[in-house]
C-alpha cells in the first residue's frame, strides 16, 4: 500500500494490523515520533492526518492510505545552507527552554501547531484544554503553556 | 552529626593523566583515569552522607577533553542525560575552567569506546557536586599546558599569558580572543603547530577566581534541545542497525511466577518470526517487527507457575512498625531519645501516623535496548543511568568478559531512578546471540507497570513532646519502607549498613533547635520488586516530618513559618544547614506574600527539607473545588550552593514540584492477586497540565561548591500541600495521595 508521510509517497507492505506508529518509526526510520503508553493515553505519538493531531500509536495504517500524514521531522525548514529553520512552534519551544527528557515533546509540539491551526489566537483557558491530554513526565507543563502561548503571539 | 555539607577533597595525581591524539582525528584528547570522588567514601561516609552510590572504581578515563585544529571543543562526559541539563551544566564547567569558546563547544556521550565510563552512574544529584572538583582540575591542567606550548610559540613568557574564549592571548596585546590578531594564537593552531611536548603541570593549576566566571552561572541554552527538538536525538528506543530484528519475552501472569517449562508452541509458524527461544528460564521471539514479535509470544507453549497470589493487605502487614525493629539512625541530644512514658501520660506527647504508596516510575521512553551479538563482542546500545553497572551485569548474564561488552548510553526519555538498563539489555542481548542478528527489545507499558520495580510504600510513625515554652523538647521519627538501595546493594553491604539508605533518605529530623531527636528506619523486603525512585525516600519521608511540624505548629499555636524558624538555631554561621533552611523559608514565605491575606476559599502551606547539600522550601496555595484540591501556586526557595545554570535550577525544581505534585494528588498503585493493579495509564492517571499550578522560583547562593538540584525540590510539596489544607479545612491528610473526606 502507498502511504504519504511528510509530502513523500512511501509504498510500504501491508500487514495485517499493522499500526501507524510502527510504520513510521521501524519502517521509514522517522523515529522523532515517540511511543509512550501504546494505547492512546499519553499523547507522546503524537502526529497529524490531514492535518489534525492523531494518535499514532493506536491508528491502523489502513486507515490513513490516500491521506497525508505529517511527523515532527518535517516541522523545521531546511534551509539553502543545510541548516534547518525552526517552526514557530519549536522556536517557542526553544527560547523557553522547554524540554527536560523531551520524550514526550514531539507529541507535545505537534499537538500545539494542530491546535494553533484551528485557534491561532487561544485564551492561556483553551491552551490548558487543549494541552492537558498529553503528559509530561519531567513536569514541563508551565513552560509548554507558556511556549504555546509565545508561539500564538508570535504568529499573530 | 554530618548534617553539614562535607566538603569532598579531590586531588589528582600528577600521573593519571592521560594525553593523546585527538579522538576525532588531529588535536589534542586530554583524559583522567581514576574512578569518581564518591567511590572513595567508605560505606560509612556513604551513609553519613545519605546519599550513597554504588562502589566500584574502575580505570577508565573520567572524562575527555578533545580540542581539533579549527578550535572546536568536544568534551566527551561521562553522565547521562535524562532531561536534567546535566550535558550542558558539566560543559559549562568545563568551558570556563579550561577558557574555551561556549560557541565551539559540542558535548558527546561517553561510551565505553570512546571516553570514560562512570562507575558511579548518575544518580542521587550528585553529578555536578562529585565532577565539579575534578572537571576543574583537569580543564586547568589542559589550560596551562596550552599557555605553556603559547609561551613557546610566541616566546613570551607563561605569566604574561592569558586565556580568552579559545585563544591564548599576550596580556595586554590587542586582541579580542576572536579572529587572527596580532599576539594571540587559538587553541587549535597551537595544537598543530606544536613545538613543545605536552606536560601536565607539576603542581595543581590554581583555578579561575569566581569573579572571573563568565559561563559558569550563566543561563546556558541546554546543548541537547535542537535535536530534541527537531526530532533528531536518538534515544534507547530509537537506535537502528542494519539487518535489525525486533525481539519480545514471555512474561509471567504474576510477579511471583516462575517457568515450569517452556516450549516453542506454535511460535515458529508466526508471520515473519525469525527465531523462537525457549529455554528454562526465559522464552522470547524474534520478529521482522515489533508487533509481529509481540503477537508470536503468546503462541509460546508455556508453562507457568504463578506462585503467590500476593494482595496488598499482606503488603501492609510486612510494612508494619514494631517495637525494637529496625536501625537508629538519628539519636542526637541528652535525654531518653524516645519520648518519656510519663510525658505520655501526662497528655504531653503528639503523636500521627502516616504513609505513602507503591508508586510507579511513568518515565515515558519506556526501557529499551538493541543488542548486537559478534562472535568477539557484544554491542550494546541502551537507556541506562548506570552504564558500568549494566555492563557487569550483561557480562555475568552472558558469561562475557567486561572487555567484549561495548556499551554505548544513549538520551533517556526520562530515567527517575528506573533507568537500570540490566534487565532490557540482557533480552535484547539473548535473542540476538539466538538470532544471530542485531535485535531490539522494548518495554511496553504493561511490562513497565508489571515486571519493572516500583516506588515502595512507606509507613510512618511521629512523635513528639511539646515543652512548656510550647518548644518541641523531643521529637521522634519511626520509619518503615521496602527496600529503595537494598534491592540493588551486594548483600553483605546491605548487612553492614543494617537500614536501607536509600529509603530513609529525608527521615532524619532536620531541626538543630530540637534537643532530642530520635529517627529509627525499618526496611521490609517485600514479595515486590521496589527500588530507586527520583528522590528516594526523600518525598515520604519529608511528608511526614514536616506535615507533623505543622500539626505541632498548630498544637503550640505557633504560625508554622515562625514554629519552624524557632526550631532552626540563628547564628550558626553561614554555611550551616540551619542557616540555609532559615534563608529558603523566608526566602519563599516572602515571595509568596505569607503574612498577606489571602481572597475567601484559598489558603497557604509550607515545608521545607535538605537533600543533598541543597535546602529547600515551599509555599503552597490551595482551594477546594467540587471537593477536590486545587493548587494554584507554589513557590519555593532553594539554596544549592554555587549556580552553574540558574535556568537549569529553575528547570529541575519546577519538574521536581510537578513530578511531586502528581504523587501528592493522584498517584498509587496496589498489589492485587500478585499482580500490580495498573497496567497502564488509564489505571494509573499523571498530573496534566490542567492541576499545574503557577509555580515561582527564588534561587538562592551559599558558599563556593554546587549541591544537588535534580531531587530536593520533590521533597516539601506534598507537606506544604497538606498543610495548605489543612489551613483551609481543618482537615488533617496523613496519606498520600490526599485525599477530602
Amino acid at each position: 500500500m502507498k502511504l504519504n508521510v511528510n509530502g513523500k509517497d512511501f509504498e510500504i507492505r501491508n500487514r495485517p494490523g499493522s499500526v501507524l506508529l510502527w510504520v513510521l518509526r521501524d519502517e521509514l526510520g522517522l523515529t522523532g515520533t515517540k511511543v509512550g503508553c501504546g494505547a492512546g493515553i499519553c499523547g507522546s505519538c503524537t502526529v497529524h492526518v490531514d492535518g489534525v493531531d492523531t494518535r499514532s500509536c493506536v491508528t491502523p495504517v489502513t486507515q490513513v492510505e490516500g491521506k497525508r500524514v505529517t511527523t515532527i521531522e518535517s516541522l523545521a525548514q531546511p534551509q539553502a545552507d543545510g541548516t534547518l529553520k525552526l517552526h514557530p512552534v519549536q522556536q517557542a519551544w526553544l527560547d523557553e527552554q522547554v524540554p527536560q527528557c523531551s520524550w514526550c515533546q514531539s507529541g507535545q509540539m505537534m499537538t500545539a501547531v494542530a491546535f494553533l491551526a484551528e485557534n491561532p489566537h487561544p485564551s492561556e483557558e483553551q491552551v490548558v484544554d487543549a494541552m492537558s491530554n498529553n503528559y509530561c513526565r519531567c513536569g514541563c507543563y508551565t513552560r509548554i503553556k507558556r511556549a504555546v502561548l509565545k508561539a500564538a503571539e508570535v504568529a499573530a | 552529626m554530618a548534617t553539614e555539607n562535607k566538603k569532598r577533597r579531590w586531588r589528582l595525581s600528577r600521573r593519571g593523566f592521560l594525553i593523546g591524539a585527538g579522538v576525532l582525528g588531529g588535536g589534542i584528547a586530554l583524559g583522567y583515569g581514576v574512578g569518581l570522588p564518591a567511590a572513595r567514601l567508605k560505606i560509612a561516609e556513604v551513609m553519613d552522607s545519605g546519599i550513597g552510590q554504588p562502589v566500584n572504581i574502575d580505570k577508565g578515563p573520567l572524562v575527555w577533553i578533545d580540542i581539533a585544529p579549527d578550535n572546536g571543543t568536544t568534551f566527551y562526559i561521562p553522565k547521562i542525560e535524562m532531561g536534567q541539563g546535566i550535558h550542558t551544566a558539566l560543559a559549562q564547567i568545563l568551558a570556563e575552567e579550561l577558557g574555551a569558546d561556549w560557541q565551539q563547544v559540542h558535548v558527546i556521550q561517553a561510551d565505553t569506546v570512546h571516553g570514560p565510563v562512570d562507575s558511579a552512574g548518575t544518580t542521587g544529584s550528585q553529578s555536578v557536586s562529585s565532577m565539579w572538583p575534578v572537571l576543574r582540575d583537569i580543564a586547568a591542567n589542559l589550560r596551562e599546558m596550552l599557555r605553556a606550548e603559547a609561551a613557546r610559540q610566541l616566546g613570551k613568557p607563561v605569566a604574561q599569558l592569558k586565556v580568552m574564549k579559545g585563544f591564548v592571548l599576550v596580556d595586554g596585546a590587542s586582541g579580542t580572543g576572536a579572529g587572527s590578531a596580532e599576539g594571540q594564537i587559538s587553541f587549535g593552531e597551537l595544537i598543530q603547530n606544536k613545538q613543545g611536548a605536552w606536560e601536565v603541570p607539576k603542581d595543581k593549576p590554581v583555578l579561575k577566581p569566581m569573579s572571573e566566571f563568565n559561563i559558569v552561572g550563566q543561563s546556558m541554552q541546554r546543548v541537547d534541545l535542537f535535536d530534541k527538538l527537531t526530532g533528531q536525538a536518538i534515544y534507547a528506543y530509537d537506535v537502528r542497525l542494519p539487518n535489525m530484528a525486533y525481539g519480545a519475552v514471555a512474561r509471567p501472569p504474576t510477579f511471583a511466577g516462575k517457568l515450569r517449562s517452556a516450549a516453542k508452541g506454535t511460535a515458529e509458524e508466526q508471520p515473519g518470526v525469525i527465531k523462537v527461544v525457549a529455554e528454562p528460564d526465559f522464552a522470547g521471539v524474534v520478529a521482522e517487527t515489533r508487533q509481529q514479535a509481540a503477537a508470536a509470544v503468546t503462541s509460546l507453549a508455556l508453562d507457568w507457575d504463578a506462585g503467590k497470589l500476593w494482595q496488598q493487605a499482606e503488603i501492609e502487614q510486612m510494612l508494619e512498625i514494631k517495637d525494637g525493629a529496625g536501625t537508629v539512625i538519628q539519636n542526637d541530644g541528652t535525654g531518653t531519645a524516645m519520648p518519656a512514658n510519663d510525658a505520655v501520660e501526662a497528655g504531653q506527647m503528639i503523636e500521627a501516623h502516616y504513609s505513602s504508596p507503591f508508586a510507579a516510575h511513568a518515565h515515558l521512553e519506556p526501557q529499551a535496548a538493541l543488542a548486537d551479538w559478534q562472535p568477539d563482542k557484544l554491542r550494546l546500545w541502551v537507556g541506562t543511568q548506570m552504564p558500568a553497572l549494566t555492563r557487569g551485569d550483561v557480562a555475568k548474564a552472558m558469561g562475557l568478559k567486561e572487555e567484549q561488552i561495548e556499551v554505548m548510553p544513549t538520551y533517556l526519555g526520562g530515567g527517575f531512578g528506573r533507568k537500570y538498563g540490566s534487565d532490557v539489555a540482557i533480552s535484547a542481548a539473548r535473542l540476538s546471540r539466538a538470532a544471530g542478528r542485531p535485535v531490539h527489545v522494548a518495554w511496553t507499558r504493561k511490562e513497565e507497570f508489571q515486571n519493572g520495580y516500583l516506588r515502595p510504600p512507606t509507613r510512618h510513625i511521629l512523635r513528639a513532646t511539646l515543652g512548656a515554652d510550647g518548644r518541641i523538647s523531643s521529637m521522634a521519627h519511626l520509619q518503615s519502607s521496602g527496600e529503595v538501595a537494598n534491592s540493588f546493594l551486594p548483600a553483605a553491604m546491605t548487612a553492614v549498613m543494617g537500614a536501607d539508605f536509600g529509603a530513609w533518605r529525608g527521615a532524619r529530623l532536620h531541626y538543630d533547635g530540637i534537643p532530642n531527636r530520635y529517627t529509627r528506619a525499618q526496611v521490609a523486603s517485600l514479595p515486590i520488586r521496589t527500588g530507586w525512585w527520583r528522590g528516594l525516600g526523600l518525598l515520604a519521608n519529608v511528608f511526614a516530618i514536616e506535615t507533623f511540624v505543622d500539626e505541632l505548629a498548630h498544637a503550640a499555636k505557633v504560625d508554622p513559618l515562625e514554629f519552624r524558624l524557632q526550631h532552626l538555631p540563628a547564628g550558626a554561621g553561614p554555611d550551616s544547614t540551619s542557616e540555609r533552611l532559615r534563608n529558603v523559608l523566608m526566602g519563599a514565605a516572602k515571595q509568596a506574600g505569607w503574612d498577606t491575606p489571602l481572597p475567601q476559599g484559598r489558603a497557604r502551606g509550607i515545608a521545607c527539607c535538605t537533600d543533598a547539600g541543597t535546602t529547600v522550601a515551599q509555599v503552597a496555595e490551595v482551594s477546594v473545588e467540587d471537593g477536590k484540591i486545587r493548587v494554584h501556586k507554589v513557590v519555593s526557595a532553594i539554596d544549592p550552593g554555587l549556580i552553574i545554570n540558574p535556568d537549569g535550577v529553575k528547570a529541575q525544581t519546577e519538574g521536581a514540584i510537578t513530578m511531586g505534585l502528581s504523587s501528592t494528588l493522584f498517584e498509587e498503585t496496589r498489589i492485587e492477586n500478585g499482580r500490580v493493579s495498573a497496567d497502564n495509564f488509564d489505571a494509573y492517571p499523571l498530573i496534566t497540565m490542567r492541576d499545574t499550578p503557577e509555580i515561582e522560583v527564588v534561587l538562592l547562593q551559599t558558599g563556593l561548591e554546587p549541591h544537588g538540584v535534580g531531587e530536593p525540590p520533590i521533597g516539601p510539596i506534598a507537606a506544604a500541600v497538606g498543610n495548605a489544607v489543612f489551613a483551609l479545612t481543618g482537615q488533617r491528610l496523613r496519606t498520600l495521595p490526599l485525599k477530602l473526606v
